[in-house]
């Protein structure tokens, strides 16, 4: 088929609340990026091409959705993506679990509030500002979402792959090849034989964060408890068996153990592993039975040092899977009223 | 009254979009950050040690600011390896950030990701589309020096109290060195073509570059003190204060409509946000930073200010072509401190780490950000969990006066009696500069 004739995929992306680093992302592909236009068109991308809403057609194939939800616009846009969008993809920890912004919904709600605006009705030709939601939410929350590309932001090689795979789907062997040797091995399988993967995958590894970390593990005691900026082994041993509370355990892999690979804890931007209903309990439990001790006041002591457990073990996931504080996922009946109306 | 919303504008972060109420009289433009910035509902409760990784949710700046403002919370120096390595972060994410408003400006004439450019954009060894190329593969390798550096690009995790965590491998060495010379190459070539076609013909920016923001105060860091330099709309120094005062001389006014609040000097108080710059606005950034008119310590980049100053005048500049020669000035210095920086001595040494003893209770830091003076302000309690932080972020302290280079953008292009898309392109090509 000759190339002019194609019909290029529709590809949207957006960022709601958050930063720009998942867009920067995908702008950052380095050459990649200039293949970007030779098998996708990019329709709606207000960051890059400044597509007013008016413009986003109703036939968007795959749209990119970063960010966290935390105003009436955010939910808009959101809704309004997928209603218009074949494919929702939440791309980032902010869309997938929540991430950073979902930290404000542990903060004391008695608690002055920082420098807020005050909702005014716009007048005297002030125009309003999107209000907040009561909470941040991550996307899945809102709308429901096809698949989730994590990480803060998420790793080059696998955003990459992602989109190749998403886009480039039945067209291309040369791309899908490429994108299915970065893939874990079910989502290349499916996207290797010309389907797409079920429904809510989560584009990264099989296995633990522990899995992949490079670090040595020798025996698992946990008979101190430090903090990150306590004296510590930076490189050769696991940094849970010395004492840091390290999340590699509980996440998901799919970063090749980036952040323990240069001497800091993993605080679990990919999510929970696959089988783990909440990766605080999962930590807790995972620290607790490897006390080295099994007399109460040693264990007392061990568990006093433990500071912010809550803000540490979902760091990027409060929103979305803290069990006690999570809201349910999204119905696929939630509408739009930008497009309703 | 008529009213036109631009939503959203290009190339904005925190996003951005502005609205223009025509009422008879001159236009009103009001340009609103549209995502809130909860910094201290996230960061308070947290132990202390994790706000450099928390904070770079608003910029990879932020992480090296916080690990600077927890060395002085815990009462510690970090060796000299860890200073250069986080000082060498720091001029990546320059080169990167520079460079990649370059690449905006480029991509500002077509979609970057259109198929078929027009044919003049493509010829001849300048052509558009090879150059965004290059730059594009830059900015790759910018990042690439980042994330050696700093572990990941964005959201860097290896700068922490009293130095940092990675030690470089003889590879990292040998790339980080290769990056440099590379980047500096680069900037030199894509200076000339910056002043031969863009700069001097106004190529893309066209009658953008006129537009002026001035005459506006400006903050930026003294080079060699732990101290802040303010200075009026001359250029002239009105006051220099050590940065541990930044509060007590910024305040932050709300607006009903942002979700962003407006820095002004504490001094001349805030008066509302007006068509024109008021009294107690000030900005930052790369422009803030050349304002005071003094030399620069690499030669390249002096190189630059002087062609700047015998182009445009004398420093202070506003307008918009300085605030894009501004970003090449420190593109090359960038590029310069990088390559003297990237030696194996400088960023090698028996210790990374100075480990603290005790948490301490406050700290605080300021740091000159790619996109200008950023500051935080932490205190603890004594577990060292996080009870109050204040920060100062670029999009709070140059709120103000975006609004005031999105006013005259509007008003420039309607005195010329140009559309609303053209008026939106002016805009944006405008705002990027600063």
């Amino acid at each position: 088929m000759n190339r002019g004739d194609r019909q290029k995929k529709k590809l949207a992306v957006y960022t709601a609340t958050g930063c720009r680093a998942c867009e920067q992302g995908i702008l950052d592909l380095n050459y990649e990026v200039n293949e970007l236009g030779r098998f996708a068109d990019p329709v709606f991308w207000p960051y890059v091409l400044g597509t007013p809403w008016e413009a986003l057609p109703g036939d968007v194939d795959v749209a990119l959705f970063a960010g966290a939800i935390r105003t009436a616009a955010d939910r808009e846009a959101a809704l309004s993506l997928r209603e218009k969008s074949q494919l929702l993809v939440a791309v980032g920890a902010c869309a997938a679990f929540g991430g950073l912004p979902g930290l404000a919904n542990l903060a004391d709600s008695a608690a002055p509030a920082e420098a807020a605006p005050t909702m005014d009705a716009p007048d005297d030709g002030k125009p309003a500002v999107p209000a907040l939601e009561p909470e941040a939410m991550c996307l899945s929350q809102v709308v429901p979402v096809d698949y989730f590309v994590p990480g803060c932001p998420p790793t080059q090689n696998l955003l990459w792959a992602a989109v190749l795979a998403l886009v480039c789907r039945g067209e291309s062997p040369s791309r899908l090849s490429y994108a299915a040797a970065r893939l874990p091995e079910p989502i290349a399988e499916a996207i290797a034989s010309g389907v797409l993967p079920p429904r809510g995958t989560i584009f990264a590894g099989e296995k633990a964060v522990c899995g992949s970390c490079s670090r040595v593990k020798e025996e698992k005691k946990f008979g101190t408890c430090k903090r990150p900026y306590e004296a510590y082994q930076e490189t050769g041993r696991c940094l849970l068996e010395q004492g840091l509370v390290c999340q590699g355990v509980a996440t998901q892999e799919g970063c090749g153990g980036l952040c323990t690979g240069v001497g800091v804890p993993c605080r679990g931007c990919f999510g929970k592993a696959p089988a783990i209903f909440d990766p605080g309990a999962k930590m807790v439990a995972a620290i607790s039975s490897t006390f080295d001790s099994a007399k109460a006041e040693e264990i007392a002591g061990l568990v006093d040092g433990f500071v912010d457990l809550a803000g540490t073990l979902y760091r990027y996931s409060v929103p979305a899977q803290c069990s006690l504080l999570a809201a349910p996922a999204a119905t696929p009946d939630q509408g739009c009223d930008r497009c309703r109306g | 009254m008529s009213r036109v919303t631009f939503d959203s504008l290009r190339w904005r972060d925190p996003p951005a979009r502005a609205t223009v109420t025509v009422d008879g009289g001159p236009p009103r433009v009001r340009l609103q950050m549209t995502t809130p910035r909860e910094v201290a509902a996230m960061c308070v409760g947290r132990p202390v040690e994790e706000l450099p990784r928390i904070l770079s949710i608003l910029s990879p700046a932020h992480h090296l600011c916080a690990a600077k403002a927890l060395d002085r919370l815990f009462g510690i120096d970090p060796p000299p390896a860890a200073k250069n390595t986080r000082e060498a972060l720091r001029l990546a994410l320059v080169f990167r950030h520079h460079l990649r408003k370059f690449h905006f400006l480029a991509s500002s004439v077509e979609s970057p990701f259109a198929e078929f450019w027009p044919e003049g954009a493509r010829r001849g060894p300048h052509g558009l589309r090879p150059l965004l190329e290059d730059v594009m593969r830059h900015v790759s390798l910018a990042q690439e020096a980042a994330a050696i550096l700093g572990g990941r690009a964005d959201h860097p995790v290896t700068a922490v109290a009293g130095g940092v965590t990675r030690a470089l491998k003889q590879e990292h060495h040998v790339r980080l060195a290769e990056i440099a010379v590379a980047c500096r190459t680069f900037a030199e070539r894509l200076g000339a073509y910056l002043r031969d076609r863009i700069f001097s013909l106004g190529e893309i920016l066209g009658d953008v570059r006129e537009i002026d923001a001035g005459p506006v105060s400006s903050l930026a860091l003294a080079p060699d003190a732990d101290s802040v330099v303010l200075r009026d709309g001359r250029g002239a120094e009105v006051e220099r204060f050590a940065s541990a005062a930044l509060f007590d001389k910024v305040g932050l006014a709300q607006e009903s409509w942002s979700h962003v609040p407006f820095a002004v000097l504490e001094a001349k108080g805030s008066q509302g946000q007006g068509a024109a710059p008021a009294e107690g606005l000030f900005f930052v950034g790369p422009l803030a930073r050349l304002n005071g008119g003094e030399p620069l310590a690499t030669p390249l980049a002096e190189s630059e200010r002087k062609r700047l100053v015998e182009a445009l005048g004398p420093f202070p500049r506003f307008e918009v072509v300085a605030g894009y020669w501004a970003l090449l000035i420190e593109l090359l210095s960038a590029a310069e401190g990088l390559v003297a920086l990237c030696e194996v001595e400088k960023l090698t040494g028996p210790a990374l780490r100075t480990i603290p003893k005790a948490p301490g209770r406050e700290g605080h830091a300021a740091i000159e950000s790619p996109q200008g003076l950023i500051y935080q302000h932490f205190r603890a309690d004594e577990r060292g969990v996080v009870e109050e932080v204040r920060v100062l972020d670029t999009a709070t302290a140059n709120n103000a006066l975006f609004g005031i280079v999105a006013q005259r953008a509007v008003e420039t292009s309607l005195a010329r009696e140009q559309g609303w898309d053209e008026t939106k392109k002016r805009m944006e090509l405008a705002l990027l500069a600063y």
